[in-house]
């Protein structure tokens, strides 16, 4: 049965809720006030007092509008020129030449179609068709996990959910291949499993099969939608259900009124999911390359692993997986067009948990914790159990266990490079250069990140918001690789060496490599809980006389101070085992910690390889319980209570 | 219709002047920050091209060898001359290469594989017409390319058979056995279309066998039975330990180094007959003339005695197990003696400019 509403629960559509906008905050809150009051509808001004704003003078008023809209687009311009610098350009560097194959000496023709076409036939199209398929069916698997776990954790008595959001970051930082491995270690006639008797042909043919690739892209991508989700429950407070509770509504209502309400982070994980899984190459390139299932990652890599490299082709099917990403993104904005999703204001109620009975509390949290048991489990075993034996492969399968990997890892004994010890950064290694470049990193991404997710969620989007979104999506859905060789392209042109700016293969332009790629990712995630801080608590600070920059620090960075702590460490995490673009731009004899692994791994000692990937994930570990730290013991109380991802830091 | 229930919250459409000069300002505080971190990575990468440029152009050299580093801290420490080393697989060094074509750093590339040589040679990206004074033995004499665009250093084999003696006590002696369907879902190798060193293997089966055609038809007679495509060596090596395969088919260095990481467990049969897979230094043609003369001096202390020497001590479960291709340098004691191989060449000029064709038909017949 659906609730009768009170006024001011009536819907209200883009009409009234324009007139709200106009205008603009001049400098210490004028101008604005009595829009501002009548947005709602009824008059109550949020609580901060808006409607006692002084009305200026219409030549003041006019003046006031041109400055703020001179500095509201100096903003956006500078903010989409960062990304357009660091996004746009190396992609469309990379796209160019599948049509202009010649710019780059990358073919003989000035213009050519056949690259296109190419992409369109045999194995690379049904690579793109499997890759389509595989990603929506993620999304909606995702939204189950993602979906489950939040609610649970967030807003249930469900026993350890303290622990569930921590498990559900650490499933973030686990690298697809890894858990790829884990998988196959597990599974395989030799492996894990066997060990105990408990081998299952039936059970690795799953595994190996297209099944076993959604299984693994789903739990690597679980918690994209976890952050979505949770970030907008966390933000919803317990009104919503309350409103409909008191106006008689039941469960069904609640949830018929709640779920919209949602809608925004659900479909931002969608979108979020979808391009995750389209981009990877990791599963693609192990579970998937295996059981002989092609997807769309393997053809890019294919052809530009060719010699002499195919760019074109691979930039043929670079466009369509670009174009991919349009699918989520226009139903996104279908369903969402026109209405807003604030619910974080200075009125938001903290949540109420939903009590659960013994028996429904203790099967619900043995569910969850199976669940991370096999999504951490796994990758865990193949990486740990690995790391120790004398030669990897059979992890348990009669090795004698040994610490000389370690050794090996540290001091650099045999002639070989890429030790702790030595590594081109001097005495620092690897390990050292990739946190260093990794915290540069994650500070540029958290505030640019948080830039663009303010831009997308405006409720009139600005002139290039919609091309943004569109590149910033689109760019998540293109494997590191093709960033990695367009910016080779547009960052190694004849003439700026000529001009003596030689950028490639320097550190800075290896920053900005990582930039492009996690900018995107971060202010997409970021999207849900800069949507729900409500527009109010500027208004708040600017009417008590504090200026933008002020009302920023005091009013807004508080509310999502929890929310940037953990972005800036998810970026951390991504940058430091970031292996593509390092390969392709890192500067000779300044090696990465992913080339050096990688590097192990290829000269077949995978066991040093994997010993190093546990002392890098060690000092991983050890740079997020700093942070995270420092974060509980300096930031004020209330910093930690508001906002979203609330169970976490 | 509650879907518009958002609207509740008070103040819903917000002025924009206070969210927007925000966005300003933190756009400049963007700015700010990342012209701070530039600045100072700038200043890092500035001290060590300074550091670099003390004796001459510094020499960068592109190299997938597990030796390489060991190599030029020898020649660095020999000659003065300042190496800027990139080691990394030989994939993603010649896709640096390909994409740098317009423009390229690297001054020395040493990778396995003489098609890959010849396929950039083809494409004009190697310096032709110098070669050390050095004395070949016949391995060196039948490597080294007419128009001396690259320099061999060394010999490993392709495809080579690779098992474990415990599980697989009779080993197959001929390419033929292969096929049986005793093999049946047990042999592996690696995809030619990733795997730098394994599209001389997949070039060299179709020589032997008189020609592409026939060659796709061995393989596809493997692919019938059962056999399973990986993307690199090491993890084809992976399924072998981990008892998916029973027979892998990959690069001798690779399997020799496993054999002595597992005291034996794993053992390297070579069927007749087996394609050769040199490793070579090419110089870059479009680098600065100092750069490629570095480049030369370079060459010739990678084929002195101590350059040798490092090569066979840099990497010994790896890359070090090669056959030398110079006279008076003995194989490392793990290597069988090639007097009990028989050992064919393919001409890389001919298989390199098919190398497209043919891992493209492996893609869309054998790996899909």
């Amino acid at each position: 049965m659906t609730p009768t509403l009170p006024a001011a629960l009536t819907p209200q559509g883009q009409g009234s809720s324009a007139g709200t906008s106009t205008g603009g905050a001049g400098p210490c809150g004028t101008g604005t006030g009595g829009d501002a009051a009548n947005g709602n509808g009824n008059g109550n001004g949020g609580g901060f007092g808006l409607d006692n704003g002084a009305r200026p003078g219409r030549a003041t008023a006019l003046r006031s509008k041109m400055a703020d809209a001179a500095r509201h687009y100096a903003g956006q311009w500078l903010v989409w020129a960062i990304l357009a610098f660091l996004v746009a350009v190396p992609v469309g560097a990379f796209l160019v030449q599948v049509f202009v194959p010649r710019l780059f000496d990358q073919g003989t023709s000035w213009f050519t179609l056949s690259n296109l076409t190419q992409a369109f036939q045999g194995h690379t199209f049904l690579g793109l068709f499997n890759s389509l398929w595989v990603s929506t069916v993620v999304c909606v698997i995702d939204l189950v996990i993602g979906g489950g776990v939040a609610w649970l954790s967030m807003r249930t008595t469900i026993g350890g959910r303290r622990i569930w959001p921590g498990m559900m970051w650490g499933l973030l930082l686990v690298p697809t291949w890894l858990m790829a491995q884990g998988w196959q270690y597990l599974t395989e006639p030799n492996g894990v499993l066997s060990q105990f008797g408990l081998y299952s042909p039936l059970v690795h043919h799953i595994i190996f099969s297209p099944i076993g690739v959604v299984l693994v892209d789903s739990l690597a991508t679980a918690p994209y939608a976890y952050l979505t989700l949770s970030a907008a429950l966390g933000g919803l407070g317990s009104q919503f259900e309350e409103a409909v509770r008191v106006h008689g509504g039941g469960r069904l209502a609640t949830f018929r009124v709640v779920v919209p309400v949602l809608a925004p982070a659900v479909l931002a994980s969608v979108a979020l999911v979808f391009v995750e899984t389209m981009s990877d190459y990791g599963v693609a390139s192990t579970l998937a390359f295996q059981s002989h299932f092609t997807m769309a990652t393997y053809g890019i890599y294919q052809a530009i692993n060719n010699l002499p490299a195919q760019f074109p082709v691979a930039g043929a099917i670079s466009i369509l997986l670009l174009a991919s990403a349009a699918i989520p993104l226009a139903l996104q904005s279908r369903v969402t067009r026109g209405r807003s999703y604030a619910i974080l204001s200075g009125r938001t109620r903290p949540a109420t948990r939903y009590r659960l009975g013994r028996a429904g509390k203790w099967s619900l949290t043995s569910v969850v914790g199976l669940f991370f048991a096999v999504a951490l489990g796994a990758p865990g075993l193949g990486a740990f159990a690995g790391s120790f034996v004398a030669n990897l492969g059979s992890p348990l399968g009669g090795q004698s266990l040994t610490l000389a990997n370690y050794g090996e890892v540290f001091s650099g004994d045999i002639a070989y490079s890429h030790s702790i010890a030595e590594g081109a950064s001097g005495t620092s290694g690897p390990v050292l250069l990739s946190t260093m470049l990794a915290a540069i990193t994650a500070t540029i991404t958290v505030v640019v990140g948080l830039a663009v997710a303010r831009l997308l969620v405006a409720r009139r989007p600005g002139r290039f918001t919609k091309a943004g979104d569109l590149l910033i999506l689109g760019s998540i859905a293109l494997p590191g690789i093709v960033l990695g060789a367009g910016y080779i392209f547009a960052f190694n042109l004849p003439i700026a060496s000529r001009l003596g700016v030689d950028m490639y293969e320097t550190l800075p332009l290896l920053v900005m490599g990582y930039l492009a790629t996690s900018i995107p990712t971060t202010s997409r995630i970021m999207m849900g809980p800069v949507a729900q801080v409500h527009g109010s608590l500027m208004e708040a600070g600017r009417v008590h006389g504090a200026r933008a920059l002020s009302a920023l620090r005091s009013c807004y960075v508080p509310v999502v101070s929890r929310v940037l702590v953990l972005v800036w460490l998810v970026t951390l995490t991504k940058t430091f085992w970031e292996l593509p673009i390092s390969q392709l731009l890192y500067p000779p004899g300044q090696e990465t910690v992913s080339v050096a692994i990688d590097s192990w791994n290829n000269n077949y000692h995978p066991e040093v390889g994997a010993a190093m990937t546990v002392v890098a994930l060690g000092a991983c570990f050890l740079v997020i319980g700093l942070v995270l730290g420092g974060f509980r013991l300096l930031a004020p109380k209330g910093w930690r209570r508001m906002g979203g991802w609330r169970s976490v830091a | 219709m509650l879907t518009h229930l958002t609207h509740l919250s008070p103040n819903a459409g917000l002025p924009r002047g206070d969210k927007t000069t925000a966005t300003t300002k933190l756009a400049a505080a963007v700015m700010t920050a990342a012209a701070m971190a530039t600045t100072g990575i700038v200043a890092t990468s500035a001290t060590v091209a300074a550091a670099a440029t003390t004796s001459g152009p510094t020499l960068v050299v592109y190299s997938a060898q597990g030796y390489d580093s060991a190599e030029t801290t020898a020649f660095q420490k020999a000659t003065g001359i300042h190496v800027s080393l990139d080691d990394d697989s030989t994939g993603p060094l010649l896709i640096k290469v390909e994409a740098e074509k317009n423009n390229p750093k690297w001054g020395l590339l040493w990778v396995d594989g003489a098609t890959a040589f010849a396929s950039l040679d083809q494409q004009g990206l190697l310096m032709k017409g110098w070669e050390p004074t050095v004395s070949w033995n016949s391995l060196g004499k039948q490597a080294v390319p007419a128009d001396k665009s690259y320099v061999p250093t060394g010999l490993t084999m392709a495809g080579t058979l690779v098992y474990e003696p415990k599980e697989v006590p009779d080993p197959p002696t001929t390419w033929q056995q292969l096929l049986n369907p005793k093999w049946a879902n047990e042999i592996g190798m690696n995809d030619p279309a990733v795997s730098g060193p394994t599209y001389p293997f997949v070039a060299g089966m179709m020589n032997y066998l008189g020609g592409v055609p026939q060659g796709e038809k061995f393989y596809e007679g493997l692919n019938s039975n059962g056999l399973q495509v990986n993307l690199t060596n090491g993890n084809t090596l992976e399924v072998l330990e981990a008892g998916i395969i029973k027979l892998a088919l990959i690069q001798s260095s690779a399997g020799i180094g496993a054999g002595l990481k597992t005291h034996g467990e794993i053992k390297v049969k070579f069927l007749d007959p087996v394609t050769a897979l040199p490793s070579a230094l090419g110089i870059d043609s479009k680098a600065p003339k100092a750069e490629q003369l570095e480049a030369e001096k370079f060459i010739e202390f990678v084929m002195s005695a101590q350059g040798q020497q490092i090569m066979q001590s840099g990497d010994p479960t790896g890359d070090s197990l090669y056959w030398p291709v110079l006279q008076g340098v003995n194989p490392l004691p793990a290597l069988p003696p090639l007097s009990s191989i028989h050992v064919q060449n393919i001409n890389p000029y001919t298989w390199g400019a098919r190398e497209d064709t043919v891992n493209t038909w492996f893609t869309d017949n054998i790996v899909e």
